[in-house]
């Protein structure tokens, strides 16, 4: 999972072939992924024809060009109260997510710990649980502690679920920081909460805004934790308002759908973009230690 | 102000490993000492515990007579340089100097003032506003030292500082470190495996190995006068020639039989203890064992031997002959002509000659250096003036911050 592990260049020392067969192996491997890819992109692809289109249905065609359908969608309250129900939700989530995961994780990191390695491991299978097998439980527990049908509350739940995998992420990434410098400047005679404001926090801090963004996805496309633990209709988060295009205006609006999913995806898309450019070449600690 | 250390019986056990044990070693004021030993010796365990950042197991370590065993590193007041160099790659290079007086809360202008005269005196002014990783391995090395530098600090710690320069640079350091540490006088404990090194900087070497200390000593005494096997074969390149020998009496004074020969040993030297059944670890320094006709007339043993492998160096030659069953080295002069399979005569002087008991490889010989008691005491003169001469000087050094500026 790391993206700080340095991966050997697959071209050093290596000769290079020039390559020119097509051998069969890879040929099966790119079909099977064009046919994977287009059950990915085809549906995207509806989205932008879709919204675009002056009579649009469940077809993929080439629209008929108007805006309507976005001056539509973006004139109506209910998206934009979507869209800011939806911020607050991914928003708390992400920051009680990136501050307990750095809690967390320094230690985790830094101290000998015993039993660290079975926690760790507890953590891993943790994240991989499907959050559908808890919610019974989380709702009757929210139903005790009077907590349903609040954004704030939801979010708290959210966090919950995210944070074993957040752990994981920015544990590899304060492991990457070299210990010699903290040590470096203790003996500089810095207090320990100034190493961490000075030292660890700046060096960490392309893992940090990492583990945020992915955080940050998950929570805004989250659709079955808010559906189940939030029913207040004035503040429903955009995957379940786009759920109620579908069924309860009775009349498909594909117009609509296709704009509101459109315009609830670009967040994501942008975030994705600068994510990945975090992952590629931000963490640089060259000039520390070594030549 | 300078401070001596103390280390009184410390060990430091890593689970049931022991990686220093029973260390007893006391850095004078102002010294500069160096900790040499091959990899895993507990030399860097021995001074990581001396900067906070391990615990010893047991036993006392005193910095300037304040017992520091729970002291945090922040308030030892002492500055490491690491081997990695340990720049915090997010700051520039003024910004990496000023960490440790920032972080001390000294006043912005003072700050801005030590940071300027430390990159004066490490030709780092034009360098700092550069990043890091901006800078050369020879830059950074320097940064490093800046940083422990501009502090001022009681006791200057060192892990193999030098280890990652290219051989030219490495030389190059090796004189500006000496030169720095004459200007500062900073007690100084400077840990290296390099042997040139530890021969060429220190005021005093401490030989490591196992976790043990093997021997303290001025270079020049640790050369002449190894405490033991480890320590004659440690220091020294090429390295020391051993071979079996036993004590025997000739005319009624002792003598060594070794390599078919026997050699009576000079007046000057006297047995130590006595060898267990008079087996003994010849010891010959490769300088020692000469080419007969380079060799002056103090070379009164021969030894016949058929040379195995000749290397020559430019300036002299290592030559590995083999005689009476032993594979020994000699050093040559460069132009011998002296060929692979040929016979050589080797000569050696006897007054040259160590000897260590077999079996607990101590050395069992009391030379005197240099040839004599006389020169040893005027070394150890001279050295203990350089010290006082060295404080002196730190007094009055212009440009030098004085410790009454420090915060």
């Amino acid at each position: 999972m790391s993206a700080v592990e340095t991966r050997p260049r697959a071209n050093e020392n290596l000769i290079v072939v020039p390559y020119r067969r097509v051998s069969m192996a890879a040929l099966i491997t790119n079909v099977v992924l064009i046919l994977l890819g287009g059950f990915f992109v085809l549906p995207m692809l509806w989205m932008v024809f879709a919204s675009l289109d002056s009579s649009p249905d469940w077809a993929i065609k080439l629209p008929s060009l108007t805006f309507a359908n976005f001056a539509d969608v973006i004139g109506t309250a209910g998206a934009l109260t979507a869209f800011r129900s939806s911020l607050i939700l991914a928003g708390t989530t992400t920051v009680i997510t990136a501050v307990l995961a750095v809690l967390a994780a320094y230690p985790l990191s830094r101290m000998h710990i015993p039993f660290k390695r079975t926690f760790m491991l507890a953590i891993l299978f943790a994240s991989g649980l499907p959050v559908a097998m808890l919610i019974v439980p989380v709702y009757q527990l929210y139903v005790y502690l009077g907590w349903l049908d609040s954004l704030y509350t939801t979010a708290m739940f959210l966090a919950a679920s995210s944070l074993p995998f957040a752990i994981w992420l920015m544990k590899n990434f304060i492991d990457a920081v070299p210990v010699e410098l903290e040590q470096a400047a203790a003996i500089d005679g810095a207090s320990t909460f100034r190493i961490l404001r000075q030292v660890v926090l700046p060096l960490t801090l392309p893992g940090i805004a990492v583990t945020a963004i992915y955080t940050f996805i998950n929570a805004w496309g989250a659709f079955i934790i808010p559906f189940v633990l939030n029913s207040n209709p004035e503040d429903q988060p955009g995957p379940i308002e786009i759920y109620n295009f579908m069924g309860s205006h009775g009349l498909f609006k594909f117009g609509d759908l296709a704009v509101f999913s459109l315009l609830f995806s670009l967040p994501v898309i942008v975030l994705y973009l600068f994510m990945s450019r975090y992952f590629s070449g931000a963490f640089n600690f060259s000039g520390a230690v070594r030549g | 102000m300078q401070s001596d250390v103390q280390f009184e019986g410390v060990h430091k056990l890593f689970g049931t490993e022991a990686a220093v044990e029973d260390l007893n070693l006391t850095v004078d004021a102002g010294e500069f000492m160096v900790l040499v030993g091959p990899s895993g010796c507990g030399k860097t365990t021995t001074l990581r515990m001396l900067a906070g950042l391990e615990r010893p197991s047991y036993g006392r370590i005193l910095i300037g007579e304040k017992l520091v065993n729970n002291v945090p590193p922040r308030f030892r007041d002492v500055a490491m340089v690491f081997q990695s160099y340990a720049l915090y790659p997010h700051m520039n290079v003024y910004d990496n100097l000023a960490f440790g007086m920032r972080a001390r809360g000294a006043a912005g202008p003072l700050v801005d003032q030590r940071v300027k005269e430390t990159a004066e005196v490490l030709g780092l002014g034009q360098l700092l506003k550069r990043r890091p990783s901006e800078l050369s391995g020879g830059q950074r090395q320097r940064v490093a030292l800046g940083r422990a530098l501009i502090r001022q600090p009681q006791v200057f710690l060192m892990d193999e500082p030098l280890s990652n320069l290219d051989a030219g640079l490495r030389v190059q350091m090796r004189a500006e470190l000496s030169r720095l540490h004459d200007r500062f006088r900073v007690t100084t404990m400077y840990v290296t495996h390099d042997q040139v090194e530890a021969m060429t900087m220190g005021d005093r070497i401490a030989v490591m190995n196992s976790g043990r200390l093997q021997q303290v000593d001025m270079p020049e005494t640790l050369y002449d006068n190894p405490a033991n096997l480890f320590v004659a074969g440690f220091i020294g390149s090429p390295r020391m020639n051993f071979v079996p020998g036993q004590i025997t009496t000739e005319n009624g004074k002792a003598a060594v039989r070794f390599l078919g020969v026997t050699a009576p040993l000079a007046a000057s030297s006297q047995l130590i203890g006595d060898a267990s059944g008079g087996e003994v670890t010849v010891g010959i320094r490769p300088e020692d064992l000469m080419w007969r006709p380079a060799a002056g007339p103090d070379s009164t043993l021969t030894l016949s031997s058929e040379v195995d492998v000749v290397e020559p160096m430019g300036h002299e030659a290592y030559v590995t002959a083999v005689c009476a069953g032993q594979t020994v080295t000699s050093r040559f002069p460069p132009r011998s002509g002296v060929r692979t399979h040929e016979r050589v005569e080797l000569a050696l002087n006897p007054a040259r000659l160590h000897l260590f008991d077999a079996r607990s490889g101590e050395s069992i010989l009391q030379r005197p250096v240099a040839g004599s008691a006389e020169a040893l005491k005027s070394a150890k003169e001279a050295w203990i003036g350089r010290s006082a001469a060295g404080r002196d000087r730190q007094s009055r050094a212009p440009g030098v911050p004085s410790k009454a500026e420090e915060i």
